[in-house]
């Protein structure tokens, strides 16, 4: 099943039959898709054991679903729509421990990595600074409400352009973009108060 | 420059280099070079998970799901299931509104007012008036022209 070039007629002929019930010929689209998915579902979920399963169930909710795709938008489009909501749905009922590695650092090793961070492009930090940056973005984004955490996925970790994003949340580019900074901003208000709550503390 | 428009700033050139008088502004103000800090931090953050390559689907990926495909397609689905129920739901009501509305539109007797066999019924005292023979008695021996008995007429007869 490797047609991951197929045309885009190809791509219609496929869809069309599957929506007649053909699993076969849904079968086709998944090799052509499912890099997608899964680096969706691994940015947004960020558990690499999760991520077949849950792509699984992505293809197989698509595909009960695709009576419902009407051609306006891409079919890669319409289907990182089902796995973002997917995607939440799930992480609803799971979730991640709020202590973040950065809290256990002392003041001074802070102080260093956030310079690093700062001087240095990411690449160059080593290997336990990229650990505790990584592990705290992913804290500051599950701490996040449920629309910020969306917008900021796609857009700092799938790397999606305003106007992708805007398809798959059903709003309008500029909405984009006025929810992705505030979003940043209030993620950025909320580090700075989880800095004091872990001063409090550690008090 | 206010704290707010310089955060605001600090955000739209989130990738970019930052003009003059933002820089100015944060040799200057502790809260808004901590913010800044913050924001380079975190967006260091981002690049680094970016660059994670996402697990490759294992090998039979896609023919695994072909055939769970064909399982669940065989199956009617839970969603199958709400649909057809919700669709009969949806029409059972609509009917049971029709008809409610149609039980409110049309009055209790029917569309024309019929009369009532009360209203049919002649008063006994104008029957008498006219089966009264003004030309005297016979009309009675006549079994044709004899009135049909009501209970009303023949009490009054008596």
């Amino acid at each position: 099943m490797e047609n991951s070039g197929a045309p885009i007629d190809q791509e219609i002929q496929w869809i069309k039959r599957a929506q007649q019930g053909d699993p076969e010929a849904f079968g086709f689209l998944v090799p052509k898709h499912q890099k997608r998915v899964f680096s969706l579902v691994y940015h947004l979920v960020r558990r690499r054991d999760e991520v077949e399963d849950l792509a699984q169930e992505i293809f197989i909710k698509a595909f009960r679903a695709i009576r419902s795709y009407n051609f306006q938008s891409s079919f890669a489009t319409w289907l990182s729509r089902i796995a973002t909501n997917h995607c939440y749905d799930y992480l609803r009922h799971v979730r991640a421990s709020r202590v973040s590695f950065y809290w256990q650092m002392g003041e001074n090793s802070q102080q260093e990595l956030e310079a690093n961070a700062e001087s240095q492009p990411e690449q160059v930090l080593d290997h336990e600074e990229q650990t505790v940056l990584k592990d705290l973005v992913t804290k500051l984004l599950d701490r996040a409400p449920e629309n910020d955490r969306k917008i900021l996925a796609l857009k700092e970790l799938q790397d999606y352009s305003v106007e992708e994003i805007a398809e798959i949340l059903n709003l309008k580019p500029t909405t984009v973009k006025v929810r992705l900074h505030r979003a940043r901003k209030r993620m950025l208000g909320d580090l700075n108060q989880w800095r004091e709550e872990s001063k409090g503390h550690a008090l | 420059m206010r704290c707010d428009d310089v955060r605001d700033r600090l955000d739209i050139s989130w990738e970019g280099q930052q003009p003059v008088e933002i820089r100015r502004h944060l040799t200057e103000c502790a809260a808004c070079a901590r913010f800044h800090r913050d924001l380079r931090m975190v967006r260091a953050g981002f690049h680094l998970l970016q660059r994670e390559e996402a697990p490759e689907p294992s090998l039979g990926f896609a023919e695994r799901l072909v055939r769970r495909l064909g399982e669940v397609s065989k199956a009617p689905s839970v969603a199958d299931f709400f649909e057809l129920a919700g669709r009969r739901f949806v029409y059972a009501t609509l009917a049971l509104t029709l008809l409610a509305l149609l039980a409110l539109a049309v009055p209790s007797t029917g569309p024309v007012q019929s009369l009532s066999a009360a209203d049919i019924q002649v008063p006994a005292q104008e029957a008498s008036l006219i089966y009264s023979d003004p030309m005297g008695a016979g009309l009675q021996e006549s079994p044709d022209l004899a009135p049909v008995e009501t209970p009303t007429f023949t009490n009054e007869a008596k």
